[in-house]
C-alpha cells in the first residue's frame, strides 16, 4: 500500500489505480459473507450441527443474545459483510478511489460491524459464558475491516463526491 | 531521498489490472473454497445416522436373541426383584412412568438395593410422526451411556420429549445438545450418533420385547409377569413386594 493509499490522499493518489486496502476489504467481507451464510444455514436447520472445535458455538446459537431486533445475528452478518463486499468491488473499479459515497458506505459499514462484533464478543464473554469459534472468526474479520476502512477517513475528507 | 521518490515511476496500468486479477482470483479461490465447505455441512445433515431396526439373523431363535439383546440396568446386580421395562422414548406414556412412577420405584426400591430396573428399547417405529426418531433416541441414549450418562441423557429426553420427537429431521442437533447438558463429551457422542452403533442392540431388544408378547409400551414385567397397572404405583410396588416374599400392606 503506497502513503497516498494509506492517508486516503485522493489528489495524490492516481485515480485510475484500485486502492488495495479496498481489494483487502473486498477479501476479508467475502470471509464475512461466507461465516455468516454458514451460521444461517445452520439457523434456518439446512444444516445439523456446526463445526466447532470448543464445543459452544450451539450455546450461544440458541442463547437470547442470538437474535437482534428480531432477526437473528447471522442474517444482519450475512446483509452487513455483503453490503462491505458490493461496495469494495464497487470502490476497486477504475476511476472510482476517490468516490465519497463509496468511502462513506465502507466505513460507515465497517465501524457498525466492528463495534457491533464488539459487543457480540462482550456478551460472549459476561453474558453467555461460551465461546463460538465462528463467532470469533467474525470478529477478527469485522476488525480487519475496520482497519483496512480507516483510509476511507481521507477519501471522506478529499475525495470527489 | 526526496528526488528519488519524485523519480519514482507510476505504476504501469498493466501492473494494475494484474493485481485486480490477483484480487478477482483470490476471491474465486476463497468462494470455491466457501461454497464446498458449506455445501459438505449440507450433505451431512442427518449424515449416516441409522434411524432404523437393522436386519439380524437368528432373531427366531430365543437364545440367540437373549445374547443380542441387552437391557440397561440400573441398582443392585443381586437384587431379588427384577423391574423391567419396554419403552419407547417417543411415548407420553413411558414418559409419565419415568417421571411419575420410575423416581418413587428408586427411592423404595432400586436405589436402596431391593430391586433392578432393567430398561429394554422398544422403538415404536411406524409411518407416523410421534414415533418417527424413537430409534435414533435410543441409540443416543445408549451413545451417552458409552460415556456413563445413559440416565441421565434419558431423564433429559422424556423431559424434551415434545421439542425433539416431531422434528421433521433427524434431531441430531438437539440430541448434542442434550448430550452437553449432561456434560457428555458432544465430539465422541456425535460420532456415536452418526454411526449405526447399537442399531443392533436396540433391534434385538425391539424383537425380544415382540417375543415377549409387547404390544404397547410401556410395557412394565416384574418377576416374568407383565402388570397391567403400569401407570399405579401401588400396583408396581405390590409386584415387587410379591417378589421380595413381602406382603404389600393393605
Amino acid at each position: 500500500m503506497t502513503a497516498a493509499e494509506m492517508t486516503g490522499d485522493a489528489n495524490a493518489q492516481n485515480v485510475a489505480s484500485p486502492a488495495l486496502n479496498r481489494m483487502g476489504m473486498a477479501l476479508f467481507s467475502l470471509i464475512g459473507v461466507l461465516i455468516a451464510a454458514y451460521m444461517s444455514l445452520y439457523k434456518l436447520g439446512v444444516i445439523q450441527t456446526l463445526a466447532c472445535g470448543t464445543g459452544a458455538c450451539e450455546v450461544v446459537q440458541e442463547s437470547p443474545w442470538a437474535d437482534f431486533l428480531g432477526i437473528p445475528v447471522p442474517f444482519w452478518g450475512v446483509g452487513g459483510y455483503g453490503l462491505l463486499l458490493a461496495a469494495s468491488l464497487a470502490g476497486m473499479q477504475p476511476g472510482r478511489n476517490g468516490d465519497r459515497r463509496i468511502a462513506a458506505v465502507l466505513f460507515g459499514s465497517a465501524t457498525i460491524a466492528f463495534v457491533f462484533s464488539g459487543y457480540l464478543s462482550w456478551i460472549e464473554a459476561t453474558r453467555i459464558l461460551a465461546w463460538c469459534r465462528w463467532c470469533i472468526g467474525s470478529a477478527v474479520v469485522a476488525s480487519a475491516l475496520f482497519l483496512l476502512s480507516l483510509p476511507e477517513i481521507g477519501r471522506l475528507r478529499g475525495g470527489r463526491g | 531521498m526526496a528526488e528519488t521518490k519524485a523519480r519514482k515511476p507510476k505504476r504501469p496500468a498493466s501492473a494494475q489490472g494484474t493485481n485486480l486479477k490477483k484480487v478477482y482470483g483470490l476471491l474465486a479461490i476463497i468462494l470455491v473454497v466457501g461454497i464446498a465447505w458449506i455445501g459438505i455441512s449440507v450433505a451431512n445433515r442427518g449424515g449416516a445416522v441409522a434411524t432404523a431396526p437393522v436386519p439380524l439373523t437368528g432373531m427366531d431363535d430365543m437364545k440367540t436373541l437373549l445374547q443380542q439383546a441387552q437391557g440397561v440396568t440400573s441398582g443392585n446386580p443381586e437384587a431379588t426383584a427384577q423391574v423391567l421395562i419396554f419403552s419407547d422414548f417417543t411415548c407420553p406414556a413411558c414418559k409419565q412412568f419415568a417421571q411419575g412412577i420410575e423416581p418413587s420405584l428408586r427411592t423404595e426400591f432400586i436405589d436402596p438395593g431391593k430391586a433392578r430396573f432393567v430398561y429394554y428399547d422398544f422403538p415404536l417405529g411406524g409411518v407416523t410422526q410421534q414415533h418417527k426418531w424413537g430409534f435414533v433416541a435410543a441409540r443416543a441414549a445408549r451413545c451417552a451411556g458409552d460415556q456413563g450418562k445413559y440416565w441421565e441423557f434419558h431423564d433429559v429426553l422424556f423431559a424434551r420429549q415434545i421439542e425433539w420427537s416431531y422434528q421433521k429431521d433427524t434431531p441430531v442437533r438437539e440430541f448434542v445438545e442434550y448430550a452437553r447438558l449432561v456434560a457428555a463429551d458432544a465430539g465422541v457422542f456425535e460420532a456415536c450418533l452418526r454411526s449405526d452403533k447399537f442399531a443392533d442392540i436396540v433391534t434385538a431388544n425391539r424383537q425380544l420385547g415382540v417375543q415377549l408378547g409387547v404390544g404397547s409400551t410401556p410395557t412394565v414385567f416384574i418377576g416374568g409377569r407383565p402388570v397391567a397397572g403400569w401407570n399405579d404405583y401401588n400396583e408396581i410396588k405390590a409386584a415387587v413386594l410379591r417378589e421380595l416374599g413381602e406382603e404389600p400392606a393393605k
